[in-house]
């Protein structure tokens, strides 16, 4: 459980540690894979909520998602229009979306679990 | 179980690399003092001399304060001030030694190209900037006083000063200096010389013991100073 969590910490000090930094104009692209990330993480934590996980489905989303929305991105920029702000959109729709509905089901549990306890 | 939690450790792991350039990218670099010694020095005589100047002004003015206290008659003293500053702003007619400085047109035998109309107005504002470095006290442009707020400018090929055109030849540009001799040689020898002779004009100074310098004419457009109300 604890694990993804020092994952992330991990990768928060390796990305500060590295001062690494991304061209100004490149930024655009790497927050919005970000926001992609994200949104396949919360989709992914659901899924396990759910007992409806694949491993191959989590990792192939991941990837593709971060791609599709730099693609995106890249389209827009080269086209005039802010095609990004639909990937921003629709990934924020879903992260909030997964959000809600992980809320739920730990809710859920939780009664459940105090109901059982309770009996 | 095992292997997902290290999918999903790699993911997160990914997800903070991410989330930390991009931390990074977004953070405003941070703003240093990148000037050397010399620059610190040059900077701080700047501000020595601008403080002086300050601490000038602020005496002239307690001065003038303490006149105001100690004379029975206030209104001399205040009609001596008003005179003054009506001096600064250039709306009297002012005379002394100064540098008369001749504009005109120079053509040699291969010159080709229209009629000269006026003197650019880059180059009369360079002139003036010139004059000002040189220790120029007060400047006037054919018959228009140069005042705080004058414009240099072309319209329609002609150059305007104070909006009147500057047409005639040979342009006289009429100069108010302690050191009539020195800004004489200054304007010969500056730079701005070689700049007019590029236009097919020539340059002339000549120092004089006594020149006269018209006021300004037109009225004083005030746009951003206000009345200062004293609080007491």
């Amino acid at each position: 459980m604890w694990l993804p969590i020092v994952g992330l910490l991990i990768g928060i000090l390796l990305g500060l540690s590295t001062e690494f930094r991304v061209p100004d104009e490149y930024s655009n692209y790497l927050s919005i894979a970000v926001l992609a990330a994200l949104d396949t993480l919360f989709g992914g934590i659901r899924a396990h909520l759910d007992k409806a996980f694949d491993e191959k489905v989590f990792l192939t989303g991941f990837f593709a998602n971060i791609l599709l929305a730099a693609c995106l991105a890249f389209l827009g920029v080269h086209l005039g229009v802010d095609l990004y702000l639909a990937a921003v959109f629709a990934f924020g729709v879903r992260l909030f979306n997964n959000i809600a509905l992980i809320r739920r089901t730990v809710i859920d549990r939780w009664i459940q679990k105090r109901k059982e306890k309770h009996s | 179980m095992k292997d997902r939690m290290i999918i999903f450790t790699c993911v997160t792991t990914i997800i903070g690399f991410m989330v930390a350039v991009q931390f990074q990218t977004t953070k405003e670099p941070e703003v240093r003092d990148t000037r050397n010694i010399m620059e610190l020095r040059q900077a701080l005589t700047m501000e020595k001399e601008r403080q002086k100047e300050l601490n000038e002004e602020i005496e002239k003015q307690m001065e003038l304060l303490y006149q105001l206290q100690q004379t029975e008659d206030v209104e001399e003293v205040m009609a001596d001030t008003i005179d003054e500053l009506r001096e600064k702003a250039g709306i009297t007619e002012v005379n002394g030694q100064g540098v008369v400085v001749e504009i005109s047109p120079m053509f040699d035998e291969y010159y080709s190209g229209g009629s000269i109309r006026s003197v650019p107005p880059y180059l009369l504002r360079m002139l003036i900037n010139e004059l000002n470095i040189n220790g120029a006290k007060e400047i006037a442009v054919g018959h228009q006083r140069i005042v705080s707020t004058t414009a240099i400018r072309e319209a329609n090929g002609v150059t305007l000063v104070n909006s009147s055109r500057m047409t005639q030849f040979p342009l006289e540009v009429r100069v108010l200096t302690d050191d009539p001799e020195g800004l004489h040689h200054a304007i010969m020898s500056s730079q701005s010389k070689e700049f007019f002779s590029y236009e097919n004009l020539s340059v002339q100074s000549e120092p004089v013991d006594q020149v006269t310098l018209p006021p300004y004419e037109r009225t004083l457009r005030v746009r951003y100073m206000e009345q200062l109300k004293e609080e007491s």
